[in-house]
């Protein structure tokens, strides 16, 4: 048994293939973006080393890289502050709803199987300040006061952008939760009846708890995803106006297909990349400390 | 434990999940709706208008001028291809990291599961220029690979989830019987792990259907294009021709629906199995 299980040969042939996959699209490209990002490349001709210029720079001066994190870092609060909360309550709600229950699912679920081109198109058709469905219904519910441009004001396009991805993203935080209220054993709900417990006990000090480590895990993936962002904001609003909504991945295009600056661009990417890992391991630290060891 | 809740709460209840379930469909409904209006039409109160006559011309325009066919049958191939080689690779890598034994297999895995973390823009840049230098670009296997490879972290997070709950007894004996580690693999682990195999297959299938913006880098020519590139076509010179775009939209939107509506099952229980793990 061991000797079979340790043949280094079939371990090899086993693992090599898609690990050159992964080596050569996702770490190969990465150590190029460093070599590239200490140049200043223009993505034709000749360049020179520039050293750590560009990453000074952009840490230093460059006010559109700090913008498009503070974006992520909206994205990410009002993830974690309103998207998440809802979607436990529905999924438990859901645990509620008998033969409905997968109809629901299904309905809460589909926006997030559809193309984000499609959803970003219809988002901004939504938005958009003459035949739009948000102008349409505010206009029917008497707030006429409150229609506007949503993609054209720099200060609400953000929260515009911020909305049409919680909507798609809502049904995937929804059903990781409900897949981890299916792990919890039924017979746990039953024993805190026969102990007396109320639906508000029930839920507050059981189910809850027992929630916890799908939390770390949904938090987690909603952190990178909102930092991933980047296919919404370049066909909604190509982080306009002016800057206003630029996201990492979106910016690092610019630089390098609309600016022609393949270093800087480059530098920019391998700063996403560190933050990227930073912000996890943050988050794991931090949520780990939250909610115990399960 | 839905018999214990009163008439009261039940209807509350339905009429709070109904209202978030609209929020969730709603657009889809209006996308749909509008596909069949006039672009004239579009405009006035009402959020949702019967047609006057339904304008089948908005899909005759999405399928000629979106090229939709074209797309469509790109989109099937490159997805294809993807989804089966990054399932039977992260499968045959997923056994030798719960199953076999080797010095390096928890660093290694640990060095892949960064691979969820990283952000496919950051590697859009130097993937390009390598693609570029290789002469590889405007192919679709310059799609393929990447998304192979951007498939095995997540497939794998999912598929070692998976194989850890299957008991070792049915290997012992088969080895003792002589068989080995590629006919075990193939033979008695594959056929265990189908549910497993049929989750991955569903998230990898969605994500590179709909993926955009590396096929918007790597590829140039016209007949290469992926099914998102079809509303592409209508926002450029056909701008003002809204009712073919809604078009369009629907044409895409609806088989990444049908896809979802018949595996369904397949996903929750595959996210519920991921989940225990995670």
């Amino acid at each position: 048994m061991h000797q079979v299980m340790s043949n280094k040969k079939t371990i090899f042939l086993l693992v090599v293939p898609g690990f050159l996959f992964f080596l050569f699209m996702v770490c190969v490209p990465i150590v190029m973006s460093v070599y590239y990002g200490m140049t200043d490349w223009k993505g034709i001709g000749d360049y020179n080393m520039v050293g750590l210029e560009n990453y000074i720079n952009i840490l230093i001066h460059d006010k559109v890289f700090w913008r498009s994190l503070w974006n992520a870092i909206l994205l990410v609060i009002a993830t974690v502050v309103l998207q998440h909360p809802i979607a436990i309550l529905f999924a438990i709600l859901l645990t509620h709803m008998g033969k409905w229950e997968k109809l629901y699912r299904v309905l809460f679920f589909i926006p997030a199987v559809i193309s984000i081109v499609v959803t970003s198109k219809l988002w901004s058709a939504i938005y958009h300040p003459n035949f739009g469905l948000l102008n349409k219904v505010l206009e029917s519910i008497g707030l006429t006061s409150l229609k506007q441009e949503w993609l054209g004001n720099p200060d609400i396009a953000i929260w515009s952008l911020i909305v049409t991805i919680m909507w798609q993203g809502f049904g995937y935080a929804l059903l990781l939760y409900y897949a981890g209220l299916q792990g919890i054993p039924e017979d746990l709900y039953e024993a805190a009846k026969l102990d007396g417990a109320n639906y508000t006990q029930l839920y507050t000090k059981i189910i809850i708890p027992l929630l916890a480590p799908m939390m770390r895990v949904a938090i987690i993936l909603a952190v990178i995803t909102c930092l991933k962002q980047m296919e919404t904001v370049f066909l909604m609003t190509n982080g306009g106006p002016g800057e206003s909504t630029q996201f990492l991945g979106n910016y690092v295009y610019k630089a390098a297909f609309s600016s022609s600056l393949y270093g800087y661009g480059n530098a920019i990417s391998v700063l996403f990349v560190i933050f990227c890992l930073i912000l996890t391991v943050i988050m794991n630290k931090l949520l780990k400390k939250d909610v115990g060891e399960f | 434990m839905d018999t214990t809740m009163r008439r009261g709460s039940k209807i509350i209840l339905f009429v709070v999940m109904s209202a978030i379930a609209l929020i969730q469909i709603f657009p889809l409904i209006w996308l749909i709706n509008f596909s069949f209006l006039k672009s004239g039409d579009f405009f006035g109160s009402s959020f949702l208008k019967w047609p006057e006559a339904f304008q089948w011309k908005n899909y005759a325009d999405a399928f000629s001028n979106g090229r939709v066919p074209t797309y469509f049958m790109n989109s099937l191939f490159v997805t294809l291809t993807t989804v089966i080689v990054s399932a039977v690779l992260a499968l045959m890598m997923s056994y030798a990291f719960t199953r076999m034994n080797w010095k390096l297999k928890g660093p290694t895995m640990n060095f892949i599961m960064l691979g969820m973390i990283i952000p496919i823009h950051a590697t859009l840049l130097p993937n390009f220029i390598m693609f570029n230098k290789l002469n590889m670009l405007d192919h679709l296997g310059t799609l393929i690979i990447p998304y192979i490879a951007f498939s095995i972290p997540i497939s794998m997070f999912i598929m070692t989830g998976f194989l850890e709950t299957i008991p070792r007894v049915i290997e012992e004996s088969a080895i003792i019987d002589g068989a080995g580690v590629f006919t075990i693999l193939f033979r008695i682990i594959l056929p265990m792990t189908k549910p497993a195999i049929a989750t991955v297959s569903v998230l990898n299938f969605i994500t590179w259907w709909n993926e955009f913006i590396m096929a918007n880098t790597f590829l140039v020519s016209e007949d290469l294009k992926t099914l998102p590139f079809s509303i592409m076509k209508f926002t450029g010179q056909y701008s003002s021709n809204y009712g073919a775009q809604f078009a369009v939209m629907t044409c895409i939107a609806i088989p990444s629906i049908l896809f979802y509506l018949l595996f369904t099952e397949q996903l929750t229980k595959g996210i519920t199995a991921g989940a225990v793990k995670g």
